[in-house]
């Protein structure tokens, strides 16, 4: 089991009132399997995918990410699991700008020391199709662009669990499943799980399992 | 709509806290600049009410001739106030003891300006008036040698007086040339009776003159066209006492740390509304899409604007008072009396100080804000080119408005301009060329590879980051040297053991006996310089050209001491000697090393010339030369001679006793004026203390904003990092390893800025020599190092306790 959520639970409190974003979600998933995470806006769809992949802290609830309790952990334990299991694909792509796409693509390489980042990212990059683009900035690159080169970068996390939110939001529909599709194959070819928040009905049906939000709770 | 708006705005900014460093700072700066300039004000004003009565008039005619009396009619004086004065050396006898004293007769206007503190058998008590006929006054020395008691007679000349009172203090001490030997005050009716002035008898005549400045120009100019060879007019802002230095000096002091606080602060205010803009560029590019009028855009932000000069002001004006408040505190006992109240030019070099600063440091950057494209809404990469020309130009413009404002002098404005632009010019061009060329990636492998990357991809910013922390680095290094090692040596310069008694008059024949006096009571004089009264007339194409005064001249062989020759050469053993004059005199009179003069020495006239210019120190309290020959050209010359000693406390009696062994040597103590410079000395240091601790404070506000500044952006990177896994440690040493690095480099910068600064302080500001202060190489760097750093981890660890989620937000 790559991972298993149980009675999670996040409430943020702002000056005196509280707002549960999510309550008592539970949930979990094989290995190489992916999911698909639905739900109307603001249903918590990016709270749940940053708790599962470590981002954030929930506030009560259990996690076992590849059966480690990160829930249990402190940031610098969970930065350690990220580094060597998880892949994030923001919604807001979260490039760095100051790197061009092909630097940001080496970043995960770098942080684990691996021996040759820039091949590992020249390749990642000819798989969305950027290899010409390398050189360029993101400010250089269309929003689309930009999210190819966020989910370059989740690919050369060569990780075991690979955590998109709305890969395809910001893509025509032809873009859009040029890049579902690469995620899964991707996805196959490396055996790891895959978990997607999503509004594309397709890129969902895809998933061997949905979940779908609402105010926080798990709607069948 | 607008209005409430602006006000909504505002308070929103200032609440969401990113206003806050640009308003604290400019507050900082109206603070230093208001307190300063009302405090300096006040001095001002305080002291030349204390120089005016220290010459005793506004101005002041020398004359050995009582001619002005007759020539005064055809002068219109309307609203100034006159007196007349005759001032001489005379024996005066009491019933048991003679002594030499000197004299001064005055009428009925005496004194112009000021009280004098006198002492009688009902006690000491204030006066504005002169004596009366057939009495005298004398101070308590003279009183003591003579041995008399109120009510007791003297003889001056061929008169009887009777003594009733002691002088305790007299406004008018820089009158005659001898004004501090034991003292007689007598009215000018007697003079006459008194026989004592005879045709050819040695009397200086002054007439003294106070009322308003024109008149005042008025008069001297009436002065100038009848003044004759050996006259002199002396004017207040001529004033070249030691007490008149010190005081000139300390204010320089306080406008150095006034200026260098203000350009901290400017600098702070510039990176504040750089950010400032950054933040507003979405807002204003929002407005435009919602169809707001640029004019209301423009007219929304000027708002803006206007109520951070307010608020500024209020603040500033209000804490800088405090400020004056504690200077004039500190310096309280110097001014017994209340200090008179602040006129309106402080107040007008705050507003301008806080209008440059807003017109150049933060206007030109709203007025690039409001060009910002609608189409940023939609594309939120369009970027403002802040460090456009305009904006550079606006700031460099107003940069130097503020140094002409604060050193009022077009030539050392652009000195330091021009060293500034330039320091800075080849700063950040060698740190460019320094961090190297950027390698592909981030190096985000380790820590010293990150640092290394960030410093090197980062070279502009980074430059300037380091432009900024030099400057705040250099700046604090150059007030507190100016603090530490000017006012030290300055402190140095009046050594315990400095000269406090002058004796003059000595005649060849009691110059040995004297010395051996000294010796034998142990008391250190300086040598025993031969005075005479000579006039100088440059040669020129054969034409002798008199310059219009006469000097004090002395011959000796060996350069005095804190003397330094600045151009030609001292004497030398056997070569043709000629003069070495003062650097003062030799600008005032276009002498120059070379030139022939003649020099008139009683009936004599010597022909030689100009071997060399020198510097004086002033302030040494020793008897100092604007003209020193070479012995060899006076040797027939009759002279008296001229020495200063240091006679401890405890062996004042010894003062009495040379005088009464030494009949014609006249002795004064100038104790009172050292200890009133220390005083002074001491109280700056005081004051300039609160302004270095002032200026530090700019400086870290300076460097945090600095800091600040880049912060944001590594928020967001550390974010990412973070979510790929970086570790904490990775990411807080990555930024300790770079900002100690950029910190080191800005210390060893500002350490040489500050050496610069300070020895460019030293020689022209001050006229100084200069010198080397080692400290600055290892406070520099060691300061940069540890408070960049510092404030570095401070702001870091705000970052990697937070989780990537929290940082993205
Ligand atoms: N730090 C926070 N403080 C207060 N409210 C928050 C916070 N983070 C999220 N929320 C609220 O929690 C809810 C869920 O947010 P979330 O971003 O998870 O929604 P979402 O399902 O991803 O929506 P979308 O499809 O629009 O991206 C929203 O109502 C949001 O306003
Ligand atoms: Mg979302």
């Amino acid at each position: 089991m790559i991972l298993k959520v149980n009675n999670l639970r996040k409430e943020v409190s702002s000056g005196d009132s509280s707002l549960v974003i999510l309550d008592d979600v539970s949930f979990s998933l094989e290995e190489g399997q992916s999911l698909a995470i639905t739900g109307p806006s603001g249903s918590g769809k990016s709270t749940l995918l940053g708790l599962l992949a470590g981002l954030d802290s929930a506030s009560s609830g259990t996690i076992f990410l590849d059966n480690i309790p990160i829930h249990d952990q402190d940031e610098e334990e969970r930065a350690l699991i990220r580094k060597e299991k998880v892949g994030f694909v923001f919604q807001s792509f979260e490039l760095l700008p100051s790197l061009t796409a092909l630097e940001n693509v080496m970043l995960p390489s770098e942080l684990k020391s691996e021996a040759d980042p820039k091949s590992n990212a020249e390749f990642f990059l000819e798989r969305v199709g950027l290899k010409d683009r390398q050189h360029h900035y993101p400010n250089q690159l269309s929003g689309g662009e930009q999210q190819r080169v966020a989910i370059a970068r989740a690919f050369a996390c060569s990780s075991k669990i690979l955590f998109a939110d709305e890969p395809t939001g910001n893509l025509d529909s032809k873009n859009g499943k040029l890049i579902s599709d690469l995620l899964f194959e991707v996805n196959s070819e490396t055996d790891n799980a895959l978990v997607v928040v999503t509004h594309d009905h397709d890129l969902a049906k895809k998933c061997d399992k949905t979940i779908s939000l609402q105010l926080g709770k798990i709607v069948e | 709509m607008l209005l409430g708006l602006s006000i909504k705005l505002i308070i929103r900014e200032i609440r969401s806290g990113y206003l806050t460093s640009m308003l604290v700072s400019l507050t900082l700066a109206i603070t230093i600049v208001s307190g300063i300039s009302l405090f300096t004000d006040r001095l001002e004003q305080a002291l030349s009410t204390q120089t005016e009565e220290f010459l005793g008039g506004n101005l002041k005619f020398e004359s050995n001739k009582n001619k002005l009396q007759p020539l005064l009619k055809d002068l219109e004086i309307k609203d100034s106030q006159f007196m007349e004065m005759a001032l001489f050396a005379s024996v005066i006898f009491s019933n048991e003891e003679m002594q030499l004293s000197s004299v001064k007769a005055v009428d009925n206007s005496y004194p112009l300006i000021g009280l004098l503190e006198l002492e009688n058998s009902e006690g000491v008590y204030l006066t504005k008036s002169n004596p009366k006929p057939g009495t005298v006054w004398m101070d308590e020395r003279l009183q003591n040698l003579l041995k008399v008691k109120y009510g007791d007679e003297v003889y001056i000349g061929d008169k009887s007086f009777i003594f009733t009172d002691t002088i305790n203090y007299e406004p008018d001490r820089a009158s005659g040339n001898f004004s501090f030997a034991p003292k007689t005050i007598m009215n000018m009716s007697d003079l006459e009776s008194t026989q004592i002035i005879q045709p050819g008898s040695r009397v200086e005549y002054n007439y003294l003159f106070a009322g308003p400045e024109n008149e005042i120009l008025y008069i001297r100019n009436f002065l100038e066209e009848i003044k004759e060879s050996g006259d002199e007019i002396e004017m207040l802002d001529e004033d070249s006492s030691s007490l008149g230095r010190a005081v000139d000096r300390s204010e320089n002091f306080f406008l150095l740390g006034g200026l260098i606080a203000v350009l901290l602060s400017a600098c702070t205010i510039s990176i504040a509304s750089q950010r400032f803009t950054r933040r507003h560029i979405s807002y204003v590019a929002i407005l435009k899409t919602l169809g707001m009028k640029t004019l209301h855009i423009r007219a929304l932000y000027f708002l803006i604007f206007f109520y951070t000069i307010i608020l500024t002001l209020i603040f500033g004006l209000f804490f800088g008072w405090l400020l004056q408040n504690n200077f004039i505190n500190i310096m309280s006992s110097y001014f017994p009396t209340e200090l008179p109240a602040p006129g309106l030019y402080p107040l007008v070099v705050t507003c301008l100080t806080a209008f440059i600063c807003q017109f150049g440091f933060i206007y030109p950057h709203i007025l690039k804000l409001l060009s910002i494209s609608p189409m940023r809404v939609l594309k939120d990469d369009i970027g403002l080119n802040q460090g456009s020309i305009s904006v550079i130009s606006a700031g460099l413009l107003a940069f130097f408005v503020l140094l002409y404002l604060y050193t009022n002098q077009i030539t050392l404005s652009l000195i330091i301009f021009l060293g500034v632009i330039s320091f800075s010019f080849v700063g950040i061009g060698s740190i460019y060329l320094l961090l190297g060329r950027k390698n592909l990636g981030l190096g985000a492998s380790n820590a010293f590879n990150l640092a290394l990357s960030e410093l090197r991809r980062r070279k502009l910013g980074n430059s300037f980051q380091i432009f900024a922390f030099t400057v705040a680095i250099g700046l604090s290094l150059i007030t507190f040297s100016a603090s530490k090692n000017l006012l030290g040596s300055w402190q140095n310069s009046i050594p315990e053991d400095a000269s406090n008694n002058f004796a003059i008059n000595i005649t060849k024949e009691d110059k040995d006996q004297m010395g051996l006096f000294l010796k034998e009571n142990n008391i250190k004089s300086t040598t025993f310089f031969p005075v005479a009264n000579a006039s100088i007339a440059r040669i020129e194409d054969d034409e002798e050209i008199q310059i219009d005064r006469n000097f004090n001249i002395t011959w000796i062989y060996n350069l005095p001491e804190q003397n330094q020759i600045l151009e030609g050469e001292w004497f030398s053993g056997e070569n043709r000697n000629g003069i070495s004059i003062s650097n003062e005199i030799a600008e005032r009179y276009d002498l120059r090393v070379g030139d022939l003069v003649y020099l008139k020495v009683e009936d004599k006239e010597i022909k030689t010339f100009v071997q060399s210019t020198r510097t004086v120190n002033w302030d040494n309290f020793s008897p100092n030369f604007f003209v020193i020959g070479h012995p060899s050209l006076f040797e027939d010359i009759p002279s008296t001679f001229i020495t200063s000693f240091y006679i401890p406390k405890e062996k004042q009696e010894i003062a009495a006793e040379l005088m009464r062994e030494f009949r014609t040597v006249s002795v004064f103590s100038i104790e009172e004026l050292i200890k009133q410079v220390k005083e002074i000395i001491d109280q700056v240091t005081k004051a300039l203390n609160s302004i270095l601790l002032l200026t530090c404070l700019s400086a870290i506000f300076l460097a945090l904003s600095a800091l600040q500044d880049g912060f944001s952006v590594r928020r967001h990177q550390s974010a990412i990092l973070r979510t790929l896994g970086a570790s904490n440690s990775l990411i807080k040493n990555s930024s300790l390893i770079e900002f100690a690095l950029l910190g080191l480099i800005s210390g060893i910068l500002g350490a040489l800025m500050s050496y610069s600064g300070v020895y460019f302080i030293e020689t022209k500001v001050f006229q100084a020599t200069a010198n080397f202060y080692p400290e600055l190489f290892i406070l520099g760097p060691s300061i940069g190092l540890i408070v960049v750093s510092g404030l570095c981890f401070y702001l870091i660890n705000g970052i990697v306790k937070k989780s990537p989620k929290e940082l993205f937000t």
